[in-house]
């Protein structure tokens, strides 16, 4: 970069949200205000290496934006005299107003997006951070975050309702960045600093456009009070050092005093504590010990016990036994803990076997602590949390005899005598009993109840043939391992019909317009058009096709299709006479040769499978849907057909 | 990052009139509640010397350097990077006028 598109860049991140915020007033339309602003600060480019930077470079981006802004509405020409009239109205009032920034919030914060792109959305129109930063921040790829961003404006642009957000929902969204800042949920470091800050920044920025609301004041303080731990969150080789073995030396005073500040305006607002607030009463406890052992656990406790009326969620609940277990013994943390092991919500979260292993130390029972320990390590993703986990399990000796689930679990699937399939079936499910248990635990000492609470834990809402699959993974792996009657806690389940949700037109509008490979349109197109099964499309060979009646033969029944997939198919078997329509990326290699019906003469690929195309399709639909799962290519052929 | 930004005493510079002390208050606002603005002050041009010698403190008043040695005033400010320091500084300056500012990082 050069110096001036440095210079400008920092006037843009201070100046974004305002500039957006009221070019988002003027057109209604967030991804039109940020083109709109991009011109500007292109003009700014031209400008201001020579003219040098004006004295007030918000105004001047926002007066060359909003004069942008009333081109385009008169362009548009919206023979609509109302919107002409609208556009005068703009010419005068140049004053940008104080609600424009909370409205813009209001906006990229609207739960009818994923959580992750109401993220980025923020990131970058209230942050001002390019995509590329976006990315780094985010952990992603900039060609990714491009596209999430543009999915979201459209997305938001199609909506017909006005942002249906509020100032919770704005909150989640801040305190979701700065987490990930904070805690960073994979990578190799465990604080990504920078989007702590903006996090921060966002916050702030919030109490000053809405100063009555007590819990944007008391996430404020929460955040300023993390974050002054920053420094000494980190040992010298990346390590995380736990609250009660930091150096309160290297907690930043500066932001402790914010902290405490924000803390004071929230009480000054008085009202029931929110959780926000309850949450930073808990960080300034902790702030005010001057060691660890001042620390006013009791009060502490008492205020997870609020906190857990609020927001009884698992994680409250652990730190509520992580409390208690300080202020009246492990043995009374323990209990807490014991009650949360088989919550599904939590069956993968590291911090669950790892406090546990930490009370367990504490009361003696060093075996099952050094295996919690170990169970942590594994679900954890992040490298120097992992290196610490398995340093406290080294620390404890450990006496066994036999093979441990991990030994027994590894020479199980490496047997030659089942087909790949199966094979990769049963590994899904041996292996989540080997994380949940942990490797370590003794063979013979594994039982049909911790078989039992592992499937409780893991599956609860699974469908019953995904269930069953998982029960006879276990009996197979009970049979061969000789260990009887380890799935006498688990019932066969009666598989009712399979039923998805079809995708809405809005939604297929989006899938259509993903960027995609050509077979990928052509298979989706062709699933959408014809309603026929997956396996019926992929089957299909180019011999079988009849262009002219835009129909297949396939077994005993007819595929037909319309005009986008007419299109697209004539692209895709463009010069090919026989052999499947759909064809792997890669040639086979020896070892698995298909078929000689699923190669292609012409080019050696095999056909496509439905697990890839499957797996394609999700990849490619997971920015699009808000569970952020991603779509199936049966909800895709059951959706009303055009 | 934060940076320490110590603008060295310059009287040729226009006694601050009302105008500007609005100006200037509106800036501190708004860099204070944006969290850039850590702390701030005036420093008064009297001021002592401490020297330590084996174990022994000495006070004498002083330094008496030229005037535009001397540090007028100071502010502690916590950016993004340097860049956005640039930009804090440019708008200091484009209220108070011209000037010289000492500029270092700060660790830890």
């Amino acid at each position: 970069m050069t110096d001036a598109h440095r210079a400008i860049d920092a006037v843009w991140k201070l100046e974004a949200a305002k500039i957006i915020g009221g070019l988002t007033r003027m057109v209604h339309d967030v991804g039109l205000a940020e083109e709109l602003a991009q011109d500007a600060l292109v003009a700014a480019l031209e400008q201001w290496p020579r003219s040098g930077v004006p004295d007030n470079p918000g105004a001047w981006l926002m007066a060359i934006a909003k004069r942008r802004a009333v081109d385009h509405i008169r362009r548009e020409k919206l023979a609509d005299s109302k919107q002409a009239e609208l556009a005068r109205d703009y010419d005068e009032k140049e004053q940008p107003q104080d609600d424009d920034v909370l409205r813009l919030m209001f906006i990229t914060c609207d739960p009818v997006l994923p959580a992750r792109d109401r993220a980025a959305l923020t990131l970058r129109l209230l942050g001002g951070l390019s995509a590329a930063e976006i990315a780094r921040a985010l952990l992603t790829t900039e060609l990714n975050v491009t596209q999430r961003i543009a999915v979201a404006k459209r997305t938001l642009a199609a909506r017909e309702r006005s942002p249906s957000a509020d100032i919770p929902a704005v909150l989640e969204v801040i305190y979701l960045i700065f987490n990930e800042g904070y805690s960073a949920t994979s990578g190799d470091d465990l604080m990504r600093p920078g989007l702590c800050l903006e996090a921060l920044r966002l916050g702030r920025m919030l109490a000053t456009l809405a100063p009555t609301e007590a819990e944007v004041h008391g996430l404020v303080a929460l955040m300023e009070i993390q974050a002054s731990r920053q420094a000494a969150r980190t040992g010298p080789n990346g390590e995380p050092i736990q609250l009660h073995e930091q150096d309160r030396g290297r907690w930043d005073p500066v932001l402790i005093r914010r902290g405490f500040t924000a803390m004071l305006r929230a009480r000054d607002i008085g009202g029931t504590p929110g959780p926000y607030v309850l949450q930073a009463a808990i960080a300034i406890c902790h702030a005010q010990a001057r060691t660890s052992d001042d620390t006013d656990w009791a009060r502490i406790a008492n205020l997870y016990t609020a906190l857990d009326r609020l927001l009884p969620t698992p994680v409250v609940r652990l730190n509520r036994a992580v409390a208690v277990g300080k202020a009246q013994g492990p043995q009374a943390g323990l209990a807490l803990v014991d009650s949360l092991v088989g919550n599904s919500a939590l069956r993968d979260y590291h911090l669950l076997p790892s406090v546990r292993g930490d009370l367990l130390e504490q009361v003696g029972r060093h075996d099952e602590a050094r295996l919690e320990y170990e169970r942590a390590a594994s679900l954890t993703r992040n490298a120097a949390e992992r290196a610490f986990l398995l340093r406290r399990a080294s620390s404890i000796v450990l006496v066994t005899s036999g093979p441990t689930l991990g030994e027994a679990a590894r020479e199980f699937l490496e047997r030659s005598d089942l087909d790949t399939a199966t094979l990769r079936s049963y590994g899904q499910t041996v292996r989540r009993l080997c994380r949940a248990l942990g490797e370590q635990l003794p063979l013979a000492s594994l039982t049909a109840d911790q078989v039992a609470r592992v499937f409780a834990a893991a599956w609860p809402g699974a469908a019953a043939r995904t269930w069953n699959r998982h029960r006879s993974a276990i009996r197979s792996f009970a049979a061969w391992a000789s260990v009887p009657d380890l799935d006498s806690g688990l019932d066969r389940r009666a598989e009712p019909p399979a039923r998805q949700d079809a995708l809405d037109p809005l939604r297929l509008d989006l899938v259509w317009s993903l960027d995609a490979a050509l077979r990928e349109r052509t298979l989706w197109r062709l699933l959408h058009e014809s309603g026929a099964a997956v396996t019926t499309v992929l089957s299909l060979n180019v011999e079988d096709i009849d262009v002219e009646d835009r129909r297949a033969r396939a077994g005993d029944t007819w595929v037909t299709w319309r005009s986008e997939t007419a299109k697209l198919l004539v692209r895709l078997t463009d010069g090919r006479a026989r052999g499947p329509v759909f064809l792997a990326d890669r040639r086979p290699v020896p070892a698995r040769m298909p078929a000689p019906q699923d190669i292609c003469p012409e080019t050696g690929r095999g056909r496509l499978s439905y697990p890839r195309a499957e797996y394609l399709f999700k990849q490619a639909t997971r920015a699009l849907d808000p569970a952020g799962n991603g779509y199936t290519l049966t909800q895709l052929r059951s959706s009303e057909r055009p | 990052m934060r940076y320490l930004m110590m603008t060295m005493r310059d009287d040729s510079q226009a006694t601050p009139d009302e105008k500007m002390f609005a100006e200037m208050g509106k800036f501190v606002a708004e860099l204070s509640a944006a969290g850039i603005l850590v702390a701030s002050g005036g420093l008064d041009p009297a001021g002592v010397e401490m020297t330590y010698t084996d174990g022994e403190i000495t006070v004498t008043d002083g330094p008496y350097a030229e005037a535009k040695e001397t540090v007028g005033g100071f502010a502690l400010v916590d950016v993004r990077d340097q860049d956005e320091l640039n930009e804090v500084a440019r708008r200091f300056f484009a209220i108070t006028g011209n000037g010289v500012s000492r500029v270092h990082q700060v660790f830890g």
